[in-house]
């Protein structure tokens, strides 16, 4: 009698990508994992809103490569977050356009993110909320239910709190190493090694 | 170090055949209600629609995936060219988990538990109680927002991330709630605008989202 491995609560891809089982990614074929991403239950990523090219225009015959969502390497979207591509009337037609994260983006639970672009190594807290084509510059903090207004452009290194929010801080000179997701990404999956003392 | 290349979202190690979501089964937990949708609505196929009453989704409406539409507390009503994003919750229960009845109105006949006008945008997670609860036509709820049970809320109203909406409360037509519960009267005068841009919105996402309302007829 065959015994199988038991299934684990993570789908581990060859480039290294943890995708819980219990996630829910529409569209897949249109979502870009970098590499070493770890998406936990509960997430939620829209990659069906895509941008619909005219066919006029496509080179390589048809959406080939369509993508809604592209998403760095070590980044870390934590249980219940929603990522959805920002969308608004661009030349008389709605249109949704890619949303892009950096490498090192670290989403906290609860988050609804809906940018048009987050930079590297940024910090989301959780239940935060990024309005559509809000764009983050890389080595961001932003605090815990922080609500991010729509078009807002958040500048390198600083530390964002409010609703709406506001830049109330900026990052100190030692505080860069805290935005590195690498242990981060030990800890998690099949067979999680416990974090370094 | 050589740079990853990007790689798409795997599907099933064991299937060969493309899997274009991973969509893990949500029970459908609750008895399946009676539905009216109008034939031009967009309802997606992993939308959740529960309770004994009646669920009405008129003409041109789109429900994204996960989205809930829930009529445990009476009918659920949602206008022309609505869009309702995903896990948002209409007739959603209150805090402690108590799913209201609207109370009769002048007439006598019941409210439904929540009715949307036309052109109403439900974002992302938000929560609209059940209760007699009124949306006005064109007005967005924002994310996160919570109207509580019994609230009526007036036409092109303006609800931003995260606000909340007290039980029973009146919102005037026009206001736009923001910051943490500010309110202000939007003269911009748009309404005929936002109105039209919905409608082109309506025109993509009926085309991006495949609909299968005989799921739940």
């Amino acid at each position: 009698m065959s015994r199988r491995p038991p299934r684990g609560e993570y789908i581990e891809t060859d480039t290294g990508n943890k995708v819980a089982r219990k996630a829910t990614l529409v569209g897949t074929q249109n979502i870009m994992l970098g590499g070493k991403t770890v998406i936990q239950p509960d997430v939620m990523i829209r990659g069906d809103l895509a941008r619909t090219i005219p066919p006029a225009q496509s080179a390589s015959g048809g959406p080939a490569n369509n993508t809604a969502v592209a998403i760095g390497r070590y980044c870390f979207l934590s249980r219940g977050c929603c990522l959805r591509p920002p969308g608004r009337m661009y030349k008389g037609v709605f249109t949704f356009m890619p949303l892009r994260l950096g490498d090192h983006v670290f989403v906290g639970p609860g988050t609804v993110v809906q940018a048009a672009q987050i930079g590297n190594h940024v910090h989301i807290g959780g239940k935060v909320v990024i309005g559509e084509f809000a764009i983050i510059k890389d080595y961001v903090k932003v605090l815990d239910g922080s609500v991010v207004p729509p078009n807002m452009v958040i500048p390198s290194f600083s530390i964002v709190a409010g609703q709406p929010a506001r830049i109330i801080g900026e990052i100190p000179e030692g505080g860069i190493e805290a935005f590195e997701l690498r242990d981060l990404y030990k800890t998690v999956g099949n067979n999680p090694q416990p974090t370094a003392p | 170090m050589s740079s990853a290349t990007p790689s798409p979202v795997p599907s099933s190690a064991h299937g060969h055949h493309k899997r274009h979501s991973i969509l893990p089964a949500v029970s459908q937990s609750g008895p399946k209600p009676p539905v009216q949708f109008s034939s031009s609505c967009t309802i997606a196929d992993s939308a959740l629609l529960t309770g004994p009453h009646t669920i009405i989704v008129s003409t041109e409406s789109v429900i994204h995936p996960r989205a809930r539409l829930e009529s445990l507390g009476g009918r659920v009503t949602v206008g022309r060219r609505c869009i309702v994003h995903e896990r948002a919750c209409l007739g959603a229960a209150d805090l402690q988990g108590r799913y209201h009845k609207g109370s009769p109105d002048k007439e006598g006949r019941s409210m439904g538990a929540v009715t949307l006008g036309d052109y109403v945008t439900v974002e992302v997670g938000a929560q609209v109680e059940s209760g007699g609860t009124v949306i006005g036509e064109g007005t967005t709820v924002g994310i996160g927002t919570r109207v509580g049970a019994g609230a009526v809320v007036g036409k092109h109203c303006t609800l931003t991330a995260n606000s909340t909406v007290a039980a029973g409360e009146v919102i005037p037509d026009y206001t736009v709630i923001y910051s943490n519960g500010l309110r202000r009267i939007d003269k911009r005068g748009v309404s005929d605008l936002k109105n039209k841009a919905q409608a082109r919105q309506i025109d993509v996402l009926r085309r991006m989202i495949p609909s299968n309302p005989g799921k739940f007829q």
